[in-house]
């Protein structure tokens, strides 16, 4: 390939990333910059912003007890639901991969729900059947974390990718050496299986911190009974788009960006100790 | 080369396909935007009324949209924010000095959006007033109303209401319902989370929610009788159990009347269109609040209000459409009782000639009890509305327990202290 073949196609990639890049610098990282400079004004979508520096981190930290309980529901929340979710998907996953007929059909089955699971419609149903459960401040979250368990059709696919990945020998040279269903399982299987488990763990805790209309759809948009619902995204959402606190709903977007960061990189650090790549070592 | 100049044809075209957009066909020398919040049957009547008028006024065309109450004020929230606000749009008395504090709507009293304010009840402009100066018209009223299921109330030997009733009274006769019933139908919605019933009963003491200057017009101390009031009709079964309360959402299909759990409530007297006694399966009686005092506490309030956005460049023409909307005698034939009981005393009679049903019976109420009503208060500070959805919120933590009456109230205070200064 000639210099000016090079360059031209490089442009051609270019021209074909574009409408990515120009979509993700206008929609996405040119607001979340503005959201940042917002972050430290009094923004109320009608006045000028005036800067106040870390006024609204301050209020925040300090005279919110909302600001407290959200963080408490979303982390209880993200602790309930993301295992639960993993440890269905897997398990269906592991069904679904001894199958051999009919396999598409239960795959798409059991996908389902993710697909329909994200809409509003979903969340509705859910609240009518669950409807003595969602008056109830003990129980309505679990509500919540069951639709979201039950979703589990994205990281069931991926793990069933995995699975499938394992090479038999393994399970033949396990099968020769006695080892029962248990055994297999924790020396073959979840070692082999480690980074795709990982992967499906740091998408879904991120997911979980992120998760809004489930919530937002089964209170009816107020986070109740007695606050037992207020996700830290639906609090965000209230300042914001009821209250008109940009400026302080920015701040809070911006502390979850920073604990979703803190948290993803102590998932990978804790990595290094239980993820198996094939090769290493 | 070639592949190259394809791909910038399809790009070109794709950008061409996103900037076309459906421009609304012109047909006046001016055209206006007009929205409000609304349900189908509403944007019906209104287009039909808005159509009438660009007959009448050939000049002027009136683009028109609306939404539910929450999505609209999002919307319009937004649309303000962008310097694209409609040049004449609904506004709830609760927002309406959060707007013109914020110099976002042009004054209804003065300069050339001023509209013929001699065409609605006096009373009534009090709640549109914001530093002296008019900034929402109300075209319609309504008033808060106790309505019960007066054949249940029969049925159990429970008192009907009557002139001067007390609070006590009301307990005993839902108490009465409840026990008829072994409780499967409550004598009366639990209502202590709602700030309209509060203030009301505020009002029979001489107080105001909020003072003239904008600040709370209570203290914790009547929150907490209040809060013990209600919270001892639902100990005794009189009102509605906490898992039924909470979930109390402003719509007819989360209301135990509805579900014919509960057979009496508060309300206000617009809510009573056609078809309210096919929803509710039954028929209701209104009475005017009880009160252990000589005040009733209730007055018309503007059931929404017309404002014109400071920034429209068509100010004359936007007072027109509400000139027209508010006092033609067409328009409001044609309006009827979709935005509640016209504020145009000489509508209101020409309305209320028609009516028939639960409106009829919301109209003889209004009627009945009009020359009792006090004047509308201020319109409330900005946070207002963020102090009512508190206000229902922690009462939530009163009802399933998870605090002590007394606390709960210095909590409600504090957080209310709160949204309206910071």
């Amino acid at each position: 390939m000639s210099k000016s073949t090079k360059a031209r196609g490089q442009g051609v990639a270019y021209l074909f990333l574009s409408p990515w890049v120009i979509g993700a610098l206008l929609l996405t990282i040119g607001p979340m910059l503005a959201s940042l400079y917002l972050s430290f004004t009094d923004y109320d979508l009608f006045s000028t912003p005036n800067w106040i520096g870390l006024e609204n981190y301050r209020r925040l930290i300090e005279d919110d007890p909302r600001f407290l309980t959200a963080i408490w529901v979303t982390l209880k929340y993200v602790a309930l639901s993301t295992p639960l979710k993993l440890v269905a998907a897997l398990a269906v996953a592991m069904l679904l991969n001894r199958a051999s007929r009919a396999q598409g059909f239960y795959r798409s089955a059991f996908y389902a729900p993710s697909l329909l699971g994200a809409s509003v419609a979903v969340a509705l149903v859910w609240r009518v059947i669950f409807q003595d459960w969602v008056a109830d401040p003990d129980r309505s979250l679990l509500v919540i974390v069951t639709l979201a368990v039950w979703q589990f059709g994205a990281p069931m696919v991926i793990f069933l990718a995995g699975l499938k990945q394992i090479p038999k020998e393994l399970y033949d040279a396990s099968a020769v050496d006695g080892a029962g269903w248990w055994r297999t399982l924790w020396s073959v299987t979840i070692p082999m299986l480690s980074p795709v488990i990982f992967f499906n763990l740091v998408l879904e805790t991120i997911h979980a911190f992120q998760a809004f209309t489930g919530a937002f759809v089964v209170s009816g948009g107020r986070g109740g009974p007695s606050d037992s619902t207020l996700f830290y995204t639906l609090y965000l959402y209230q300042k914001g788009f009821t209250e008109y606190r940009m400026g302080y709903a920015s701040a809070m977007a911006w502390l979850l960006v920073l604990v979703i960061a803190l948290i993803t990189a102590l998932l990978f650090r804790t990595a290094r100790k239980w993820v198996f790549y094939a090769g290493e070592r | 080369m070639r592949s190259l100049s394809r791909v910038v044809a399809v790009v070109a075209l794709l950008a061409a396909a996103a900037c076309s957009s459906n421009e609304p066909s012109g047909g006046g020398d001016v055209t206006i935007r007009f929205d409000w919040w609304g349900n189908p049957d509403r944007a019906e009547v209104t287009e039909r009324a808005v159509t009438l008028f660009e007959e009448k006024n050939p000049t002027i065309k009136v683009d028109t949209s609306y939404a539910e109450f929450n999505a609209y004020f999002q919307k319009l929230a937004t649309q303000v924010a962008g310097g694209g606000a409609p040049d004449v749009f609904q506004m709830d008395y609760r927002y309406v000095r959060e707007y013109a504090d914020r110099n976002q709507l042009a004054p209804l009293d003065s300069g050339p959006s001023k509209v013929d304010t001699s065409l609605v009840t006096q009373q009534l402009l009090s709640g549109g007033t914001v530093n002296g100066k008019l900034y929402g018209i109300p075209p319609t009223q309504n008033t808060q109303v106790f309505s019960y299921d007066f054949k249940q109330w029969e049925q159990s030997g429970a008192a009907a209401p009557k002139d001067g009733w007390t609070w006590n009274d009301l307990k005993a006769s839902a108490q009465k319902v409840s026990d008829s019933t072994q409780g499967k139908v409550k004598g009366i919605v639990d209502f202590g989370g709602i700030e309209d019933w509060f203030e009301v009963w505020l009002r029979q003491q001489g107080k105001t929610l909020y003072t003239a200057e904008g600040k709370i017009g209570y203290t914790a101390a009547d929150v907490q009788k209040w809060w013990e009031m209600t919270d001892g009709w639902r100990r005794s079964g009189a009102s509605t159990q906490a898992e039924l309360t909470t979930k109390m959402d402003g719509s007819q299909a989360n209301d135990p009347v509805t579900q014919k759990l509960a057979s009496s409530g508060f309300g206000y007297d617009s809510g009573f269109t056609a078809k309210t006694w096919e929803i509710m399966g039954r028929e209701f009686k209104l009475h005017p609040f009880p009160s252990d005092s000589s005040k009733l506490g209730q007055y018309a309030k503007p059931a929404m209000m017309f404002s014109i956005a400071q920034s429209s460049k068509h100010k004359e023409a936007a007072a027109k459409l509400i000139n027209f909307l508010l006092g033609d005698p067409e328009a409001g034939k044609i309006l009827g009782m979709s935005r509640g009981l016209p504020a145009n005393a000489k509508l209101r009679e020409e309305v209320g000639k028609t009516l028939t049903g639960p409106p009829a019976v919301g109209f003889q109420f209004e009627q009945s009890v009009g020359s009792k009503l006090e004047q509308a208060p201020p319109p409330p500070p900005k946070g207002a509305g963020t102090v009512k959805s508190t206000f229902q919120r922690i009462y939530d933590d009163v009802i399933f327990q998870r605090m002590p009456i007394p606390q709960a109230a210095q909590k409600f205070i504090s957080e209310a202290q709160q949204a309206i200064t910071t």
